[in-house]
């Protein structure tokens, strides 16, 4: 599977992915709206570059190994492919935006201007390599420094591991993605300055560090959580069938008793 | 006017209040009719219409338990009101759905693309069913009216016969929906705040909406029974109150059950917004109605018997709410969007609910769905007097309330469309310039005086941290410049001072010197002057002529003006500040700005000895100051 690697480190902020995305997926420009204070996505911004602690963060979806919004979606418009990137079929959305509740990352967006509108995210450049109008995504394209790159998940990663292991002063010792809600195809490398735990859902809980019984852990993905309910439907359906057709049954039965022992009993009292 | 009248009138203002914000939202999109963002996508529509709705429709399938499967004939003569609740409350959630859903002509593409393991998925097709099952059920009330028709008549006698394994479908599919509507927020363990989160969700969804269900019955018993003035089946009802006591009970015990086992306890006694939240709804869903309940002279009550049941209802849709969006981390956090329905999404609402009751009422004055109908309301008195000018202009009773509603209705339209103005519209999700955003995070680097010196502006501290209009800045009506300049705000920085200490030079502790002692230059005495001052004032030096070492190769001529800040900064002085930098390792060591005063002139105490030694080693670098460049 396909995967991007983002280097913290190396980032200078000039936001050339930003522009390259838009350019490539003819992205209007963007109207700003109240919540872009949080990070500048939106349905016409598919990445931005956040600034944080004097260190420059891309947010991009991060294509889940497992991802919550596929698995939540009624129709199936949102699916993962064998490429890596989770795309969206806008023919077959019918807009209830549970997706976006969905996401342990926030990441899906909604074209809230348009009266015709649809979910919007990073789709990894998916039906532009399959065309074969570019190798890898424009982002990772246009990146001057090499902070973001493109290629196969597992080299990625090894890749990772040996800068972290050369500089292990600079880095910080975890990859961002590897693990996170069953792993994801977009990785993050940072510095020690920089922990990115502010990217999930799970580090942003009202109550940091409290663990409760029931809560997914961290490198859990979400799928599951309502697959679990799902897999019990069939047994709940014919379950409620069979207690309620007994139960008819029984009082029905017993209420004929009833009558028959009453017209015994009027049969000898007359 | 009739009291159900009246009601019907403000049911068809809120009706037309619907329709003209409903035309906006299919005009011009969600983003410009309600409140919703990318951070809290689920507002009041799933939150109350659906959810909501759902849960009090749930007295249609419990009643209908009570009444045909578990042999509780008692609940017949409600049975049939219970069930038309129900339908009309599942339209009513579809219709709701609609206007929610982005892409609401697609909402049969759930029958053709398939995700069995998405809740939704599950939801959407119970509730497609059981909308067929409850209308099935209900079609018998409505061809019994035309008894002489042959083909009605036998679908009549179909219906009546498969009712069972209807009630059986019904109850079914309704235990499923209701509780997968909990499963909907089993994916999302950090969103939601922790005392509502729970793996056993649907469970507790399922057992709330049979409450929800019962109390539900009894409200709407009750405020039909008020409307219509007719004698309400308290016997019933109080035993519905009953039945309920013991749900009530087994649902406390759950909550806290699952709470407490999941060790969620701590948030229960936490000075928060969403523990209170959990407080209220709690009291609401449990305290008040059990407290009512259970003692049998407040139960026998009429009006504590409707409050017990009506605090039930708003406490669990207030449940509803709670899960569908308000208990959120987003709404609950700072890094979020806090969320409050827009006016446009409250009334669309309002307008589904009441387009359900008018649907009810028609359904009741029509059709037997009590035991007896109610009395015509629209019967005329039976004394008529003489002259009766409601008569005249409207006509009978009967067309001169539909006068009068149609009249409401329009009337209420015509005045909401006129107050979504063209500034709600647009306003809300575009800005007439495009401003794009600062690049390179919150800090640039511009050139804001166009002379051809770039510094760093904090844009976001301009903006968030002192609250700068945009339009301040970025008002594009200079010719040739788009910007406002620097130092249109910041003039001080910009603007020459005066170093000379006015007060003390008069004071007769200090100087002691009269003003004409230094403004006589060039001025006979007696004169009177107007114009500069610095013109006719005299030097400086004429006094203090030590001021500077005698070896200075270039005096300073006009010494009461000092340098503007940032001519000294930028132009003349920051050369010496880097190579006292570069001199001093101790002040390298601190990293001192090189715009404190402090770095060149240490503080008084250290001042006569070092400032001596500092003059002396540093002779060749004073400089002249020029007049104020341009």
């Amino acid at each position: 599977m396909k995967a991007i690697l983002t280097d913290i480190t190396k980032c200078i902020g000039c936001t050339q992915c930003v522009s390259a995305c838009k350019v490539i997926n003819k992205l209007p420009p963007d109207k700003p709206r109240e919540w872009q204070k949080n990070d500048g996505l939106s349905a016409r911004n598919w990445t931005s570059v956040l600034f944080k602690d004097e260190y420059y963060v891309r947010k991009q979806c991060r294509h889940c190994i497992e991802p919550a919004c596929a698995a939540a979606c009624p129709v199936g418009a949102l699916h993962k492919t064998d490429f890596g990137a989770v795309i969206y079929d806008s023919n077959k959305c019918l807009g209830c935006r549970y997706c976006m509740m969905a996401c342990p990352y926030g990441i899906p967006r909604y074209d809230w201007d348009s009266a015709v509108p649809y979910v919007r995210k990073c789709i990894m450049c998916y039906e532009n390599i399959n065309n074969g109008v570019i190798d890898q995504p424009a982002c990772t394209k246009a990146c001057p420094t090499g902070a973001t790159i493109f290629g196969e998940r597992e080299d990625l990663l090894i890749e990772a591991r040996k800068r972290i292991k050369n500089e292990p002063d600079k880095y910080l010792d975890t990859i961002y993605g590897e693990k996170e809600a069953g792993g994801t195809n977009v990785l993050y490398l940072t510095s020690k300055d920089c922990p990115l735990d502010f990217l999930f859902y799970y580090n942003n809980r009202i109550e940091k560090g409290v663990k409760l019984l029931g809560e997914p852990a961290f490198n859990q993905p979400y799928p599951p959580l309502t697959k679990k309910a799902m897999n019990s439907v069939p047994f709940a359906f014919v379950g409620m069938g069979a207690v309620m057709s007994g139960l008819y049954w029984i009082v029905k039965r017993r209420q004929k008793l009833e009558k028959e022992n009453k017209g015994a009993e009027d049969g000898k009292n007359q | 006017m009739e009291r159900i009248n009246k009601f019907k009138l403000v049911l068809w203002i809120i009706l037309g209040i619907a329709l003209a914000a409903g035309i906006t939202r299919f005009i011009f999109g969600l983003g410009a009719t309600t409140n919703l963002s990318d951070t809290t996508p689920w507002g009041f529509w799933i939150g109350f219409d659906v959810m909501g709705g759902v849960a009090l429709a749930a007295g249609g399938f419990v009643i209908a338990a009570f009444n045909y499967i578990f042999g509780r004939k008692e609940f017949h003569s409600i049975s049939r009101a219970a069930i038309l609740t129900a339908f009309l409350g599942y339209v009513a959630v579809v219709i709701g759905l609609l206007f929610d859903l982005g892409l609401p002509w697609n909402i049969w593409h759930m029958i053709i693309f398939w995700n069995p393991h998405s809740p939704l998925f599950e939801v959407g097709w119970c509730v497609m069913l059981y909308l067929t099952v409850l209308f099935l059920e209900f079609m018998p009330v409505v061809l019994e009216r035309f008894p002489n028709l042959h083909l009605l008549s036998k679908i009549h006698k179909v219906l009546t016969k498969i009712r069972i394994p209807l009630v059986v479908l019904g109850i079914m599919l309704s235990t499923l929906h209701q509780s997968s509507l909990g499963s909907l927020f089993l994916t999302m363990p950090y969103r939601l705040h922790p005392l509502w989160w729970s793996p056993i969700l649907p469970v507790i969804f399922f057992v709330s909406a049979i409450c929800l269900g019962l109390m539900m019955v009894i409200v709407e018993n009750m405020t039909s029974s008020y409307l219509y003035k007719r004698e309400f089946e308290e016997n019933i009802l109080g035993k519905l109150s009953r039945i309920a006591v013991y749900l009530l009970l087994f649902y406390l015990v759950l909550r806290f059950g699952d709470i407490i086992i999941r060790g969620a306890g701590i948030f229960l006694f936490q000075a928060s917004w969403g523990t209170y939240l959990f407080w209220l709804e709690l009291a609401l869903t449990v305290f008040i109605p059990l407290i009512i309940f259970i003692i049998p002279k407040l139960r026998k009550q009429p009006n504590f018997l409707y409050l017990g049941a009506l605090s039930g209802v708003f406490g669990i849709v207030l449940n509803r709410l709670n899960v569908g969006g308000l208990t959120h981390l987003t709404n609950l956090t700072k890094s979020g969007s806090f969320y409050f329905p827009s006016w446009l999404e409250l009334s669309i609402s309002a307008g589904v609910v009441s387009l359900a009751m008018l649907a009810f009422f028609y359904f009741i004055e029509n059709y037997s769905v009590w035991d007896e109908k109610p009395k015509d309301i629209d019967s005329e008195p039976l004394t008529v007097p003489k002259f009766n000018t409601n008569y005249v202009y409207l006509g009978p009773t009967k067309t001169a309330n539909r006068v009068k509603f149609s009249f409401a209705f329009v009337i209420a339209f015509g005045l909401a469309f006129a107050l979504i103005s063209g500034k709600h519209i647009y306003s809300k999700g575009f800005d007439k310039t495009p401003v794009y955003k600062a690049r390179g995070g919150d800090t640039l680097l511009i050139d804001g005086n166009r002379n051809g010196y770039g510094v760093m502006f904090p844009h976001k501290f301009h903006g968030d941290s002192i609250k700068i209009a945009c339009g301040k800045c970025h008002h594009l009506n200079k010719p040739k410049d788009k910007n406002t300049q620097c130092f249109e705000c910041h003039n001080d920085m910009y603007l020459t001072g005066d170093a000379f200490r006015h007060d003390w030079h008069t004071s007769a502790q200090g100087a002691n010197l009269n003003c004409f002692e230094c403004h006589k230059h060039n001025v006979n005495k007696g004169e009177e002057f107007r114009g500069n001052m610095a013109a006719i004032t005299k030097l400086c030096l004429k006094c203090h002529n030590d001021l500077f070492p005698a070896d200075v190769k270039v005096k300073i001529l006009k010494t009461y003006v000092t340098l503007s800040y940032t001519d000294a900064m930028h132009k003349l002085c920051i050369n010496c500040h880097k190579e006292r930098l570069a001199a001093d390792s101790l002040l390298r060591k601190s990293k001192p700005g090189l715009a404190l005063c402090s770095n060149c002139h240490p503080k008084p105490a250290q001042y006569s000895a070092e400032h001596k030694l500092f003059t002396k080693q540093n002779v060749n670098k004073w400089v002249v100051v020029p007049p104020r460049l341009k």
